[in-house]
């Protein structure tokens, strides 16, 4: 069996050799209410981390998982940097819930990757884009168990303009995000 | 054993503030990160696999061929899967507005392709070898000479991205990012010396096989 090759940081010279033009519109088929996923990442000392990539991968808004291609990039992928004030936005389709294969129910939810000088690994982790209440027997959200922590992966909808779902992703110290392994 | 760095190695300063400080939770990949991103076949044009012909002439350094197949943990060969390689010219410059090294850009050379592997998980890149460039993490840091890589896999589980090194290199003994790997992961990291990969009188050639996890594996010890 072979080893897996060992994670190494995406340095701070990506940006224009991963960027994509429109890299934040996230392409899909079908029809869906658009929304826009936004915030800003911050380091350990609650600075804004401006040379961050940020990924996303989604199901599509009745929950199927994308296959395709529009003929110029992948459906359901979302990549776009973070800017000098550590912030990112991803324009995409409200994505449905879907099940798993024993059954269990999994939540609306956005698949998240962050690549960033200083990560030796990216990190990975879930947004979901309903509240605590309705999201509770999520598989992940029944993993983390403590709500406090929980509320950490939970985009808030904007109270001015519901198409907008604020999340900020804090990579340490005081309301650090949860992040996953597989 | 695990092969992946930690995410916190205080000798790579900038690990210090980005590292979480809580465990991460151990999950199986959900049904949506066993899939992942397709790429079409027309995304990647055949001439994005060759480094060396997007300027008017060639560019300067020792031109190479780097050959490799994309596999995951059982050997079975990552099919139609989008690799993205980036690096700094020969004299170690990227062309990049935060890179402040002061060496020359060469006008011939972007340092920035990809490929699809084929059928059998295979890739051909051609390029020139970067050259080391200094960083500040520490006094007289140099980074060895690296090409970046993006994977995809055939599923979001599967995403990596790492560097790779070449054979001999001294500088991969005072590398913080080259070392934070663990010992048994290092090797995994250098690419083999393949003559007869290159072109005769032209480039050198180089194999790299590079593996990325099962895209369902199940969570140990859960
Ligand atoms: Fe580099």
């Amino acid at each position: 069996m072979p080893k897996p090759t060992p994670s190494q940081t995406v340095g701070p010279f990506f940006a224009r050799e991963l960027l994509w033009k429109d890299g934040g519109g996230v392409l899909f088929p079908g029809r869906g209410d658009r929304i826009t996923l936004t915030g800003r990442v911050f380091d350990g000392n609650g600075a804004p981390i401006y040379d961050a990539l940020f990924e996303t991968w989604q199901a599509d808004a009745v929950g199927k998982f994308p296959s395709g291609d529009d003929g110029s990039r992948p459906y359901g992928y979302g990549r776009v940097s973070t800017d000098s004030d550590g912030r990112y936005a991803v324009e995409t389709v409200m994505p449905g819930s879907f099940t798993g294969p024993g059954g269990e129910r999994y939540a609306p939810q956005i698949s998240v990757a962050i690549f960033a000088r200083g990560l030796l690994k990216g990190l990975r982790t879930r947004v979901f884009l309903a509240p605590l209440e309705l999201i509770k027997d999520d598989p992940l959200a029944r993993a983390i168990g403590d709500p406090d922590r929980l509320r950490t992966l939970i985009a808030a909808r904007d109270a001015g303009d519901p198409k907008i779902y604020r999340w900020d992703v804090r990579l340490r110290g005081a309301g650090e995000a949860v992040f996953i392994e597989f | 054993m695990d092969v992946h760095p930690p995410y916190l190695y205080p000798d790579y300063k900038s690990t210090r503030l980005r590292a979480p400080s809580e465990p991460l939770v151990r999950v199986a990949p959900s049904p949506l990160e066993a899939t992942g991103p397709v790429f079409p076949k027309h995304f990647v044009k055949d001439s994005e696999a060759d480094l060396t012909t997007w300027g008017r002439s060639a560019p300067l350094g020792e031109k190479m061929v780097l050959v490799g197949r994309l596999l995951d943990e059982d050997g079975r060969p990552v099919r139609r899967s989008l690799i993205e390689v980036w690096q700094a010219n020969a004299s170690g410059k990227y062309p990049h507005p935060v890179d402040d090294h002061e060496a020359p850009l060469d006008p011939n050379f972007l340092g920035k392709g990809q490929v699809l592997t084929d059928d059998e998980g295979r890739y051909r890149i051609v390029t020139v070898k970067p050259g080391a460039y200094p960083w500040q993490n520490h006094a007289f840091g140099w980074r060895p000479a690296h090409i970046h890589f993006s994977l995809f896999g055939n599923a979001y589980a599967q995403r990596l991205i790492t560097q790779m090194f070449f054979p001999g290199d001294p500088l991969l003994a005072i590398d913080p990012i080259f070392q934070s790997v663990p010992e048994a992961g290092r090797r995994l990291l250098i690419a083999d010396l393949d003559l007869e990969q290159g072109v005769e009188g032209v480039a050198l050639g180089y194999r790299w096989d590079m593996v990325v996890r099962g895209p369902r594996a199940t969570p140990m010890g859960v």
